[in-house]
């Protein structure tokens, strides 16, 4: 019998503050443990900013202050819950060494939710996004190497291989081509609810990441890196946002929410090799029961609907940080050469794809091929993570 | 154009690619046993000692002439500095295959890089922005200069422990990676 949120009790609201004390979090070692320990840290930090940013949005399209109010409690301490989550990391990785974390993170979480994904056109989205983050990973270790001499071995520990995906100037497409159908909200898998708003959650985080740590850079290509990857990463959150069926009410919206916060600090506890940071999960998760508890009394109150309608009986299988290695291989294989068209997807460069490739390159190469020629020039190779033998697509095999 | 590949002649990328050649080779000794990590331990005392020589005797007074309140950060690099030696030198007499040596290793390697990631927020910032392009330039040829002192081996797994130790102690490798530093530092700075 699987875990059910729904008939737990968790931690009353008013117990939930934390004092400065607690909130004082040691952080992890920076280059011991296991690399999917930041994983975890990185993607519940996304979540949480989720729920802090969706929350504001429905508090300003919510007319009624008695909720306005419930909605801030609750927000003030999912606050708290980021800055403990996101604390966990270590002041003394750089920002670059987060950075690779960062896409180790977009790989394996889409990598294993595309796996798990029982809908094929959902499916798609992630397998098609996978390759994308699988290249970035290997353009910014690149970048690592040439700028602090470290190889990202020593952060993604053989996990998730490092070498070319789809390649990154070719993720520049016409933004109407990045939004996607929505699923049905009426006859969805419950599952599927919470792995769109899992993904769409991780990719926000990351494009507000490169935001605003790409000008921090003070190396010409780095800071032109960030620029184009960060604008890859809007196009991603376009295309992962546009699944979620838009006829969600803001209630059921916020119960999706809770329920997912639940699924993920579960699924973490369950997998979390670091007694301090399981420690942190199972406290959350504690606390979660109790948020999803009142958007469940929310919902019932103001949309007039049982929230156990749209929700899975018990909690789906544990969401599992694990190597995706022979999938994204897979990938590599087949997929290489698909853009999109619409709502769809084609193996031709079409005109508004080409056009949109014309004016964006300028007749010039990108940063994510400078960066590659530059590490070339001073290293007389690439840096390339392979475990599993050479690269799946001839082409993309390394010259020497 | 002003690429990282370009960059031999900036003092800071160089010294940045140091720190992370002294992670590698903290990872080495992590990983290896006996022989191998004494050899591995041996090599990272020595680029220590001329890397933070080389900073003392090129960066920190840059700093303190140059960079507004300058000499403040240099101290407070230096009390870094002084902690992690003391530790270093606490372990240099260590058997390398001693149970606490791991441990004691550990501490020095969060105290190296913390020392190193505050370099780099908090004054090899300031050095990019206050020195001109041939300041920089002039600076990487010392810490070339001291390099040469103490030429760090990518792949040292083949030599014995014993014969590294012909590089003398750490004090005198120390006062060689002044005088050519200094001696560079006269020639070009």
């Amino acid at each position: 019998m699987g875990f059910n949120p729904l008939d737990h009790q968790g931690i009353p609201l008013d117990r939930q503050l934390r004092n400065w004390r607690e909130l004082d979090v040691e952080p992890v070692d920076p280059d011991h443990g296991d690399p999917y320990t930041k994983c975890r840290i990185i993607a519940m930090n996304g979540i949480e900013v989720e729920a802090i940013l969706f929350s504001h949005q429905f508090a300003r399209h919510c007319p009624d202050p008695d909720v306005k109010r419930q909605l801030a409690q609750v927000r003030y301490i999912e606050q708290q819950q980021q800055k403990v989550v996101n604390w966990l990391l270590p002041g003394l990785a750089s920002v670059l060494e987060t950075t690779i974390s960062y896409e180790q993170v977009a790989v394996d979480l889409t990598g294993w939710i595309a796996r798990h994904e029982p809908d094929p056109y959902l499916k798609q989205a992630y397998e098609f996004g996978v390759l994308e983050d699988f290249d970035h990973l290997y353009r910014y270790a690149n970048l690592y190497e040439m700028i602090e001499h470290r190889k990202a071995e020593s952060i993604v520990d053989g996990l998730t291989e490092v070498m070319p995906g789809r390649p990154t100037k070719f993720h520049h497409r016409h933004p109407a081509d990045n939004v996607r159908e929505p699923y049905d909200r009426s006859t969805v898998n419950p599952l599927s609810r919470l792995h769109a708003l899992t993904i769409m959650a991780a990719e926000q985080q990351t494009m507000n990441f490169y935001m605003n740590v790409g000008p921090q850079y003070m190396e010409p290509i780095a800071r032109r890196l960030y620029q184009e990857i960060g604008l890859i990463e809007e196009e991603h959150v376009t295309h992962y946002e546009s699944l979620v069926d838009p006829g969600e009410s803001w209630w059921e919206q916020l119960v999706t929410h809770e329920y997912n916060e639940c699924y993920l600090y579960h699924s973490f506890m369950e997998q979390e090799p670091d007694p301090k940071v399981k420690a942190v999960w199972e406290l959350h998760l504690n606390m979660e029961l109790e948020h999803l508890r009142i958007a469940c009394d929310l919902m019932r109150r103001h949309d007039g609907r049982e929230p156990r309608e749209i929700l899975a009986p018990e909690l789906p299988n544990v969401l599992t940080f694990e190597e995706n290695k022979q999938f994204v291989r897979g990938l590599l294989d087949t997929q290489m050469d698909l853009t999109t068209l619409g709502t769809g997807y084609v193996r031709d460069a079409h005109e508004r794809f080409e056009k949109m490739q014309e004016q964006i390159h300028g007749g010039e190469e990108p940063p994510s091929e400078q960066v590659m020629a530059q590490h070339r020039e001073m290293f007389g190779r690439e840096y390339r993570v392979e475990t599993e033998g050479e690269h799946p697509d001839a082409a993309l095999r390394e010259r020497s | 154009m002003a690429g990282i590949a370009a960059s031999d002649a900036d003092v800071v990328a160089l010294l940045m690619r140091q720190h992370g050649e002294i992670r590698n080779l903290f990872d080495r000794v992590e990983g290896t046993a006996g022989d191998e990590r004494r050899a591995a331990f041996r090599e990272l005392v020595r680029l220590l000692a001329v890397h933070e020589t080389a900073e003392e005797e090129v960066i920190r007074p840059f700093t303190r002439t140059s960079v507004p309140d300058g000499g403040k950060v240099a101290d407070e690099r230096l009390a870094e500095e002084r902690e992690a030696k003391e530790l270093l030198s606490r372990l240099d007499g260590m058997d390398a295959d001693d149970p606490k040596f791991l441990p004691e290793l550990r501490t020095l390697r969060l105290d190296v890089m913390r020392h190193a990631r505050a370099e780099e927020r908090y004054e090899f910032n300031h050095v990019r922005r206050h020195a001109d392009k041939a300041r920089l330039a002039s600076m990487a040829t010392a810490l070339r200069a001291a390099e040469a002192v103490a030429p760090t081996r990518p792949h040292p797994g083949t030599e014995s422990a014993a014969k590294n130790l012909t590089l003398g102690p750490v004090t005198a490798l120390v006062d060689r990676t002044r005088d050519a530093v200094r001696k560079a530092m006269g020639k070009d700075g």
